[in-house]
């Protein structure tokens, strides 16, 4: 049934901004991490919303605007990711495990402590794009998004104890990621140390070529 | 190595079955850790962990990770929607069709109704269903348009008043004091050549025609430093001006992009002046005269 009244659908208007607008940015970061650009996160919300509202009649009970609004997102996210063809930066989940075990499976806790130490949100943002999707999501809902489990799991649609083991093993798939990130880092550091010096070097013996400093 | 370390080095190689039954032990509990961290677990299984993790160092520092990575993203700063987007969503659903029921969503006994249902098959077949009623719908509008148009009269009509000072919208402000400068000298000269200004300008320039609307000239300004055409028309003996702007000016404030998107015309006062705007193909018009917005915007029915 359509709103009888200009007067009805202004009520239906500002019920349905009262509700969704006050989630916009949360639904916004949701949306950036998992698209290539901000153009691209807006446009996935501004479509959700549109959904939405297509949609509000679907809303029975307000309390539960926000589980709901997540869910038309993931659904433009998925049409979107499956019209781009777009594939993840995925790194080998056993990869992943096996640097988690060399954060916790030692006899001390010193690797521990200096991933611990270097944890930043750029840094485990970075790392949230090499581990599956589904883990990366149940993460991202619980300890970004606020989400309760019971909440993740009516989201997704999926037994609260597979969001209990997707929390639990996707952190630790984020600390082998982050783990795996600073040993390359720390490579690529070391790399380009050695390479300063060589080319330190190479001016000194070029300069020493020419017949020494002018001064 | 410390000598604690190779004892418990020694104390595994030396009793592998305990060390296996540690190892499955640890299986079993590691899928938990993050649901104790996060207090999500019933007391007694929290009780069976706090026992649990008294006698193991390696789930220590597993919930030491877990509490690591939570905290850190917990504190990930949100950027703010852009205004932008906001009044682009507000656009959106002034413009689209709402297919429920007034009230809806406040006033019907609450319904627990799965989240997941908005992208269920259901659902989508649901939503297909409604935009293809809609899609149908537009077509049927498009195809009596000019009958709609002609014998009701069209929505665009309609005045919405601004919901913002006219003086914060730039656009608005430099109208209604132009207007006044205009009010208090002699016009321009006799009227230009209409395509002198529209090259000027850069847009589509068409005066307003009527029964009682005569133009009397034509030139060009600057408001708010962009090139503008302006129109002035003797109607029902007094005089009004039409200020014609490019879109990249007239969509620039975000009340008249709500109010455009709505296809209403927008009203707006300064003092004893009214406003109206309203968009164009493609660019955006400002008429502006004594007189409240309603009564200016019968200088447009034709």
């Amino acid at each position: 049934m359509i709103p009888a009244s200009d007067q009805d659908l202004e009520q239906v208007q500002a019920q349905f901004q009262a509700l969704v607008m006050p989630h916009l940015d949360r639904l916004l970061g949701f949306a950036a991490r998992r698209t290539r650009s901000s153009a691209e996160a807006e446009d996935a919300v501004q479509e959700a919303c549109v959904r939405a509202w297509l949609g509000f009649a679907g809303l029975r009970d307000p309390a539960k605007v926000r589980p709901w609004l997540y869910c038309i997102l993931r659904a433009v996210l998925a049409d979107n990711c499956e019209r781009d063809g777009r594939r993840q930066r995925l790194v080998s989940i056993t990869r992943l495990e096996d640097e988690h075990e060399a954060l916790v499976g030692g006899d001390d806790d010193a690797v521990l402590v200096e991933v611990d130490g270097r944890l930043t949100s750029e840094v485990i943002r970075a790392a949230l794009a090499d581990i599956p999707e589904d883990f990366a999501t149940a993460v991202e809902m619980h300890d970004i998004d606020g989400f309760k489990y019971q909440e993740i799991a009516d989201i997704l649609g999926i037994p609260i104890g597979t969001v209990m083991s997707r929390i639990s093993r996707g952190r630790r798939l984020l600390a082998g990621a982050i783990a795996a990130n600073q040993r390359a880092w720390l490579r690529d550091d070391g790399k380009g140390e050695r390479q300063a010096e060589a080319r330190r070097a190479a001016r000194a013996v070029g300069i020493e070529a020419q017949g020494g400093l002018r001064s | 190595m410390s000598e604690q370390q190779g004892a418990q080095r020694a104390w595994r190689w030396n009793d592998p079955a305990r060390e296996a039954e540690r190892q499955a032990q640890h299986e079993l509990l590691i899928d938990l850790l993050g649901a104790y961290v996060d207090e999500e677990l019933p007391p007694e299984t929290a009780s069976q962990l706090d026992a649990h993790l008294v006698g193991c160092a390696r789930c220590r520092r597993e919930v030491q990770l877990q509490l690591a990575v939570r905290d850190t993203l917990a504190a990930t700063p949100m950027a703010p929607a852009r205004p932008a987007l906001r009044d682009r969503i507000l656009a959106a659903t002034t413009t689209l069709p709402q297919a429920s029921a007034a009230g809806a969503v406040v006033g019907l006994p609450a319904v627990d109704v799965h989240p997941g249902d908005a992208t269920s098959r259901t659902g989508r077949r649901s939503l297909l269903r409604r935009l293809t009623t809609w899609l149908v719908a537009v077509a049927m509008l498009a195809g009596g348009w000019a009958v709609w148009h002609s014998v009701a009269g069209a929505d665009r009509a309609r005045v919405t008043t601004l919901g913002t000072p006219t003086a914060s919208v730039p656009l608005l402000a430099a109208a209604a004091a132009d207007f006044r400068r205009l009010g208090s000298a002699d016009l321009p000269g006799p009227a230009r050549d209409l395509d002198a200004v529209r090259a000027a300008v850069g847009v589509p320039v068409e005066p307003l025609t009527g029964p009682s609307v005569r133009l009397l000239g034509a030139w060009t300004t600057s408001l708010v430093g962009v090139p503008t055409a302006v129109l002035a028309y003797r109607w029902d003996d007094r005089l009004v001006v039409q200020y014609i702007v490019p879109d990249q000016l007239f969509f620039r404030h975000p009340a008249i992009r709500a109010a455009a998107a709505s296809h209403h015309r927008v009203g707006a006062t300064d003092g004893n002046v009214g406003l109206v705007a309203w968009p164009l193909a493609a660019a955006g018009s400002v008429l502006v005269g004594e007189g409240s917005p309603e009564r200016l915007s019968g200088a447009l029915a034709r």
